[in-house]
């Protein structure tokens, strides 16, 4: 657009502005109740902006509410899973997008309808299967599944894949590369920037992920933060939950979510387009 | 050659289809099968035909509150949310300074993660001390005890789902880019004010992406969980319970795995028949660029 009037400057910035406070006081309150002293928690009575600054709050959680233990497994689970969905999805995309072979139009007919199945209708017998091999209460159900390669992941790596000219691949196979080669010398390398938007999504929604945990992790020392956090809300008997730990950890739940979102947007914003409005059309 | 390449074909795609037979064709047969049964996960299952589903249809209240409830929410989130973040990307949109800064704040909530978001909301929508009711009572407005009230448990949802516009907007401003300048340079010389130009230009260019905004938001919201469960827990009197919520409590609470089944075709049903409708009505309201929309 060309540049805009004064007037209108001023009602975008009044309009920005509105909305920018209704935005971001949540934020401030999550900040005012975290460093709320006990007392204030018992009587619920947090002010919007800060007044108390019990810092002491930060030490206590890690020391008498197993914080380290939940932050310490949701970093587990994360890594292996970014790792896993990357890897997994990366190499499959690799064959969709290069490699002719009989039945390999169907199968991603058969990959991307896959897309339309609302996990719920497998998350049932999942469960079931998890069960029979003994891995309740491990990592592994909230792990291993994503060394399988998502369909969503495919397709966009796949999409990404297609725009590199495939003289490039023609020209490597003359000179006697196979296509383990040529996936991991010539195609990998370049597909780099939709790799790290796919580690920033994966990274997301496991480190957010509720209810995996909540289905499969019973035992405190084997929850992550997601899990954990909600687990610092229920206390028994009729007693005030300490509000005031529970927002400090929602804010060790949240920070990081915030780092990756601010340095990888990059990422995330090309994904979206090329990924986005593909999908669309 | 083309043998060779069929082996290295299967190879690659090993992992995917590996995942494919084992945790999604396989659990969706046995779904199937689990759905026609009474199975309690200790006793072995006991094949009871369509009586999980009858009962469902039939003679279960709470599955069809959980329903009702589920397509108030989508019906009013989806719709506010889309046209909230509209207008905010609209106003994102402009050449101002310090516009970095505010796209920045509004994208923020997005990625807070649902736990930690549902906790600070138990807050916020607190009957006296909230700050919802805090700010309402600047106005002299009395607020509602949102998570108390069954009648206003789900706006408060809703309420909450609108903090997080901001991952609908990115998109919006993305589409908003690609709009070629020429359009409205060529709009302003027939004398087009901005707002006539807004819904002669921008709105019909950006029906794709807000397309794909109503069909994710549409399968997001029909699967709302964590945000009941941690909020309301389904409550009071079940006003704000949800097929997702339910099923999972059917299935985890009760160990009733056959009727959790069974719920989650119906879940699997009601999303398909919407997406479908939705992709149908499309040809109606959304603008392709001529010779794009074959691509």
């Amino acid at each position: 657009m060309s540049n805009p009037s004064t007037v209108e400057k001023t009602i975008s910035y009044i309009f920005l502005i509105l909305v920018g406070v209704l935005l971001a006081s949540p934020f401030l309150y999550m900040i005012s109740i975290a460093l709320a002293s006990d007392a204030t928690t018992v009587k619920s009575a947090f002010t919007f902006v800060p007044m108390e600054f019990q810092w002491s709050n930060f030490y206590t959680i890690f020391t008498n509410n197993n914080l380290g233990t939940y932050l310490k497994n949701s970093v587990i689970i994360t890594v292996f899973t970014i790792v896993g969905s990357v890897l997994s999805a990366s190499i499959v995309s690799y064959g969709f997008a290069r490699i002719k072979a009989k039945g390999s139009r169907f199968l991603f007919i058969v990959l991307l309808s896959t897309m339309m199945i609302p996990g719920e209708v497998t998350m049932v017998p999942q469960f079931i299967i998890f069960r029979h091999l003994d891995w309740i209460n491990t990592f592994y159900p909230l792990i291993v599944p994503s060394f399988f390669a998502g369909a969503f992941n495919v397709f966009l790596i796949r999409q990404f894949v297609m725009s590199i000219p495939k003289s490039l691949d023609e020209a490597a196979m003359i000179d006697g590369m196979g296509h383990p080669g040529i996936y991991w010398k010539i195609i990998m390398p370049l597909t780099y920037p939709i790799l790290a938007a796919i580690a920033i999504f994966s990274f997301s929604y496991n480190w957010g992920n509720f209810m995996g945990p909540l289905i499969y992790i019973n035992d405190p020392e084997k929850m992550p933060l997601a899990l954990g956090v909600q687990l610092l809300t229920t206390v028994g008997g009729g007693q005030m939950p300490p509000w005031n730990l529970v927002m400090i950890a929602s804010l060790f739940l949240t920070i990081p979510m915030v780092l990756v979102y601010l340095f990888g947007q990059r990422y995330v914003y090309e994904a979206n387009i090329s990924g986005g409005s593909s999908g669309i059309k | 050659m083309r043998k060779k390449d069929g082996k290295w074909f299967y190879i690659f795609i090993s992992p995917w289809l590996i995942g494919f037979l084992g945790l999604t064709l396989g659990p969706i047969l046995f779904s199937i099968y689990m759905s026609f049964t009474n199975w309690d996960l200790f006793q072995s299952p006991e094949f009871i035909g369509i009586d999980n589903y009858k009962t469902l249809l039939t003679d279960d209240p709470i599955f069809w509150k959980s329903v009702g409830n589920t397509f108030f929410y989508a019906l009013i989130s989806i719709p506010l949310g889309m046209s909230i973040s509209l207008w905010i990307a609209y106003y994102l949109n402009k050449k101002i300074k310090g516009i970095t800064f505010f796209r920045i704040l509004f994208y923020l909530p997005s990625v807070v993660p649902v736990v930690a978001s549902s906790l600070l909301f138990i807050h916020l929508l607190a009957p006296t001390e909230g700050l919802i009711n805090q700010a309402l009572a600047i106005f002299g407005i009395q607020g509602p005890a949102w998570l108390l009230d069954p009648n206003w448990v789900k706006p408060a949802l809703i309420l909450m789902s609108l903090w997080g516009v901001g991952g609908g907007v990115v998109l919006l401003l993305a589409g908003m880019k690609g709009i070629p300048q020429e359009l409205y340079e060529a709009a302003a010389i027939d004398g087009a004010k901005s707002t006539q130009s807004f819904f002669h230009i921008t709105f019909p260019m950006l029906t794709p992406v807000i397309f794909f905004n109503l069909v994710t938001g549409m399968i997001g919201a029909l699967q709302t969980f964590a945000q009941v469960f941690i909020v309301t827990a389904g409550g009071p009197d079940n006003s704000s319970q949800m097929v997702v919520p339910y099923l999972f409590q059917n299935a985890f609470q009760f160990y009733k795995m056959g009727y959790a089944s069974a719920i989650a075709w119906v879940l699997f049903i009601i999303i398909m028949v919407l997406t479908l409708v939705v992709f149908r009505s499309s040809a109606l309201w959304v603008h392709y660029e001529e010779g794009k929309a074959n691509e």
